[in-house]
């Protein structure tokens, strides 16, 4: 295949993204496997690139949490028909990841943006849910040996069970890496807690969910 | 002047002697719970512990007012959402909504649902309330707005992106939810609150668009305050500098926004005519900051131009006795100068 057409079928993915159409991302998600653009590359260049749009447009006040919960929709779309083909080479898995909101909170935007991160980012996601038992991301972080645990909470009065976790868990394990979001996280509450990384908000999730999908794009073109 | 009055006046806007205590959240405490000798998730199944570890709260840190319910759950149950209790938890866990409807057409609202759920038991809270306290405290009560209260019975994501994708459903959706709000602020005023404040607080410029704000948040209240007697008070928080002007438009008596509004600007904004309320975060303020940093907090407040000092949420139950008394202290120090809509006597 030409590097025009390539570029051509991975600038229609992006769109798809930032235009929020996952019936287009599905589309040429197939058109890009019929093609023979390869899958991974797809994902990287088309649809995350797509996201790395979408946070500039929400960096500019033009998308709100609406439109990014939309695009990424559209992401997933394309997703799950590329994701299937990427040859084991191409993306092997990074790591696992626990996730979930804890006890007391129902609210679950942010962790499923930052879950997306994580699925973008070829990493394999135990997902908890919502209103998860404190002792569940204990459980299953031994369980799957995961290095990771991204705990959300969006309302201050649950905030105080993250605590609880990152204590009980880096006891046993003090070489996993603990990630808090939510509103109510500040970088100050994040280091009180000890943990290793936060975001504030579903919007913020998303930035930093970007940034970081950002990163990979730049480490896989090296 | 009694709490009560000092209260009065200020929704009139007419002169006080110093700037009240209260706020348009939970401002219930670990201190008075533990005082009567029960656990935090029991002052929400009794009428008598909801009422009491209000009433005790004020009474132990100089309020000016009592507030009840506590959680957000107690409209969503009565709707039949159901409601998660936590009541084995040792830890401060707020109820929340355990069944949410999957899809909009599922949604139907019983006729009679201020008599389910644990609505009677609040009722009752609100005539114990007038009854122990003796008019002495003004009695607030809040609503979640239409919203936020949508957010917490359907999928917030349905929702959200519901706006874009099925915008004529979730209007209508949206409406059945103002008349829920509607009928409930209505109810808790006939039981007596001399204040209530619809929380549409979801609704920040972090969330929704301005132009969103306006087309799909803005006519309900505006139909909610019409249909309310006042005292009224619209709160969002998070971001509102950029939907000020259209919160104002919406017919409260008073405004009450978080910390992430620059209160300056809001007053620029609309005038020194109305009463805003904020703008301080609670739980920082409260629980984490050391106690001698909190009266530069309230007094920043003051400064910036608020007509109360208001938290942006609920008072952390567990914050720290020294750290209250700290703010109710700074607010009865520099209260007693006027404030840009309420003078002094």
């Amino acid at each position: 295949m030409d590097d025009a057409r390539r570029e051509e079928i991975l600038k229609k993915l992006s769109d798809a993204v930032v235009e929020y159409d996952e019936d287009v991302a599905k589309e040429w998600s197939q058109v890009a496997l019929d093609e023979g653009v390869d899958a991974f590359d797809a994902i990287m260049n088309g649809l995350a690139a797509g996201m790395e749009i979408v946070g500039d447009l929400y960096d500019k006040q033009e998308y709100f949490v609406p439109e990014l919960l939309m695009c990424a929709d559209a992401l997933y779309a394309g997703m799950n028909i590329l994701r299937p083909h990427i040859k084991a080479d191409g993306m092997k898995k990074k790591g696992q990841v626990v996730i979930g909101t804890v006890q007391g909170d129902v609210h679950d935007i942010g962790k499923n943006i930052i879950k997306l991160m994580f699925d973008v980012g070829g990493f394999t996601v135990h997902d908890l849910g919502r209103d998860v038992p404190l002792e569940n991301f204990v459980s299953e972080q031994l369980r799957t040996d995961s290095e990771i645990v991204a705990m959300s909470a969006m309302m201050t009065t649950t905030m105080m069970g993250m605590r609880k976790v990152i204590d009980m868990i880096k006891e046993k394990n003090p070489n996993v890496a603990i990630m808090l979001g939510g509103a109510p996280v500040t970088k100050d509450v994040a280091d009180l807690f000890g943990a290793d990384g936060y975001a504030e908000s579903a919007g913020n999730a998303v930035q930093e969910a970007i940034k970081m999908i950002s990163r990979l794009r730049e480490m896989h073109k090296k | 002047m009694t709490p009560k009055e000092r209260i009065e006046k200020l929704f009139k806007k007419e002169p006080i002697d110093t700037m009240p205590v209260f706020s348009g959240q939970g401002m219930v405490t670990i201190q008075a719970i533990k005082k009567m000798g029960i656990r935090f998730p029991q002052v929400h199944t009794s009428a008598e512990y909801l009422a009491d570890s209000a009433r005790i709260t004020a009474e132990m840190f100089g309020f000016d007012a009592v507030i009840i319910p506590y959680d957000m759950c107690t409209i969503p149950e009565a709707l039949g959402r159901g409601v998660s209790l936590y009541d084995k938890s040792e830890d401060i866990l707020y109820p929340t909504v355990p069944y949410k409807w999957e899809k909009l057409e599922e949604v139907t609202i019983p006729d009679d649902f201020l008599k389910r759920g644990r609505m009677p038991m609040v009722d009752e809270a609100f005539r114990i309330l007038k009854a122990k306290q003796d008019g002495k405290y003004a009695i607030g009560a809040w609503v979640l707005g239409p919203f936020t209260m949508a957010g917490q019975v359907i999928e917030l994501d349905l929702l959200l992106k519901g706006v874009k994708k099925d915008r004529e459903r979730v209007l209508a959706f949206l409406d059945k939810m103002t008349d829920v709000v509607i009928k409930a602020a209505q109810h808790y005023q006939a039981l007596g609150a001399d204040y209530v404040s619809i929380r549409d607080m979801g609704t920040g410029t972090d969330l929704l668009s301005p132009r969103m704000w306006k087309d799909l948040i803005q006519p309900n209240l505006v139909k909610i305050f019409a249909a309310l007697k006042s005292p009224t008070v619209n709160h969002i928080c998070g971001s509102t500098n950029l939907i000020i002007e259209m919160m104002n438009e919406c017919g409260a008596d008073a405004l009450s926004v978080d910390h992430k509004n620059d209160m300056v600007e809001s007053r620029k904004k609309v005038g020194n005519d109305v009463l805003i309320f904020g703008d301080f975060e609670a739980y920082s303020t409260l629980v984490q900051m050391e106690t001698s940093q909190v009266e530069g907090v309230i007094k920043t407040c003051i400064d910036k131009g608020a007509d109360a000092v208001w938290p942006g949420c609920d008072i952390w139950p567990d914050a720290k006795k020294e750290s209250l008394e700290a703010y109710v202290a700074t607010i009865r120090k520099y209260g007693k100068q006027p404030s840009p809509a309420v003078g002094r006597i």
